[in-house]
């Protein structure tokens, strides 16, 4: 069991209170899609929950409690963050990359055959292994992030605008890819991003955050038939 | 040509000695960002540990693996609780820390073994090698063997296991390997020791050459330093040519300069680091940090 509940989750910087109070569930092998302006504090969410921040309040991911661990103690318990900016290891091969993905794991056969299937959903790093991460383009760092956070066979995935400064058309794929992903391996994924569309298209539920708290919360179909979510993030009305 | 060929010898012998400090240096500013002031102390205390074994009766090969194992555990020690506290504050604070530390640990020692200078026991066989003109003491490539020894097991670590990769995670990008589940601290911890057990090496080196007394690694330091900034401060690879090439400009330049001789070859690290700085202040191998403004 994997599901993610998050209650009261309250986070900031220093005295900074970004996150007020924040609850929402996410089922086994659901997609769920947080949504909002700038500096609601979507980002925020993401950290606090792979521990980047402290936080206050609950988190459980198949009923184990992991509120205030470490973010290394929280990769070991399952959760890959994908954080804003990739967290690429620039200098480093696409190789070593996607290895160190596989940090908290035992055993060399499980990584290779890991590697075999980061390939097959993404065919473009597989021509690449030996070169510097940091030589790749913007959308192959990206999916190295993901073939990255898929290495350590994650049971919550964390997604912090995978679209940020790629084409349209790359950012599609990308999509389509963490729909197939979350489809054969059942992870569930928390996506954060702006491009409420194509957020939408892949998720179950959606939440809408504004300043640091959820102002809405659904269905993907509802929060997309939302006139006021229609207006502010998909630019048109119903 | 014979001439100037067995100086160039000469400057590699004691240019190994520096690239093992400047290598010490290079593994803690890579992995934690600190220039250590305090590496030539530890490498120093390192050695009175050596030369208390082999006083106590030791066999000196044991004795030197008993003083890395010591020196490892130490590096990892002071990291936790020196170092620890003061993780990321600003670089002013940092450095003070590391001089606090040369200074104590150099009256550490001058308190425990005193200031009066000790023989150590050379290693190698003494005896000295011919080819064609140029002669090599024994003891001088025992030195170029070990430091090459010391260079090939650091890179075996670090290219082909587990933990050398998470280690290069962590100087690459501590956030994001902390977020793969990588134990930073302990990855730093692991450096400051790493780092400690190299300079042992060339505190070991060093002591037969100069005499063991506490403050037989100051200018060795100064050359390590040059070292590093030459060849770069974030290359292990740069610290040992850089290591290399500071020996032999020292002695080429104290044996051809006339102005310079013995007396002024000091100097010499020193119009290094400054001109290095100048012209390229990344070094020779280091990678230049491009920021936007």
């Amino acid at each position: 069991m994997s599901t993610l509940e998050v209650e009261d989750l309250t986070a900031g910087y220093g005295d900074a209170r970004v996150l007020h109070g924040i609850g929402l569930t996410v089922g086994e092998g659901e997609i769920c899609a947080i949504l909002g302006p700038n500096g609601a504090g979507k980002t925020t969410l993401l950290r606090a929950l792979s521990g980047m921040i402290k936080a206050r309040g609950r988190v459980r991911l198949g009923g184990t409690d992991l509120a205030g661990r470490s973010p290394d103690a929280l990769a070991r318990q399952g959760i890959a963050h994908v954080p804003e900016g990739r967290g690429t290891f620039m200098p480093l091969t696409v190789e070593e990359n996607l290895r160190l993905g596989a940090f908290v794991r035992r055993g060399r056969d499980g990584v290779n055959a890991d590697i075999e299937r980061i390939h097959g959903y993404f065919p473009v790093l597989k021509d690449r292994m030996k070169q510097a991460a940091g030589s790749l383009s913007g959308g192959e760092q990206q999916m190295l992030a993901i073939g990255r956070a898929l290495m350590s066979r994650p049971r919550l995935l964390l997604l912090d605008e995978p679209s940020l400064g790629l084409a349209p058309l790359v950012t599609r794929e990308l999509f389509r890819i963490v729909q197939a992903i979350n489809a054969e391996e059942q992870t569930t994924v928390v996506v954060v991003e702006q491009n409420a569309h194509l957020a939408l298209g892949i998720a179950q539920q959606a939440h809408v955050l504004e300043t640091g708290r959820i102002v809405l919360s659904g269905t993907a179909e509802q929060i997309r038939a939302d006139e006021q979510v229609a207006q502010s993030y998909l630019g048109y009305r119903v | 040509m014979a001439g100037f060929l067995q100086q160039v010898v000469e400057g590699l012998g004691a240019g190994a000695i520096y690239a093992s400090l400047a290598l010490a240096l290079v593994l803690i500013y890579q992995f934690t960002g600190i220039v250590n002031f305090a590496q030539g102390e530890l490498a120093m205390f390192s050695t009175y540990i050596a030369w208390q074994c082999v006083a106590a009766g030791l066999p000196f090969w044991l004795a030197l693996v008993l003083t890395l194992v010591v020196s490892f555990a130490g590096g990892m020690l002071i990291e936790r609780v020196i170092i620890r506290p003061v993780e990321g504050a600003p670089e002013l604070t940092l450095v003070i820390v590391t001089v606090g530390l040369f200074i104590f640990v150099n009256a550490a020692a001058g308190w425990i073994w005193t200031f009066l200078i000790k023989d150590f026991p050379n290693p190698f066989p003494g005896g000295v090698l011919e080819a064609g003109g140029i002669h090599v003491s024994i003891s001088t490539l025992g030195v170029l063997g070990v430091v090459a020894v010391v260079m090939g097991l650091l890179y075996l670590l670090f290219r082909y296991t587990k933990i050398g990769l998470g280690m290069r995670a962590v100087a690459t990008n501590p956030s994001s390997a902390r977020l793969v589940g990588i134990r930073v601290g302990w990855m730093l911890a692991l450096g400051w020791g790493l780092a400690a057990t190299v300079g042992a090496v060339s505190g070991v080196l060093v002591a037969p050459v100069l005499f063991l007394e506490p403050n037989m690694m100051g200018g060795v330091l100064i050359y390590a330093f040059a070292a590093a900034t030459l060849g770069g401060f974030d290359s292990p690879l740069g610290a040992v040519v850089g290591g290399l090439i500071v020996g032999v400009a020292e002695t080429l330049a104290g044996a051809y300069i006339g102005v310079i001789g013995s007396d002024l070859k000091v100097g010499v690290p020193l119009v290094i680091i400054v001109v290095v700085l100048l012209l390229r202040p990344q070094g020779l191998f280091g990678r230049a940090v491009v920021e936007r403004a």
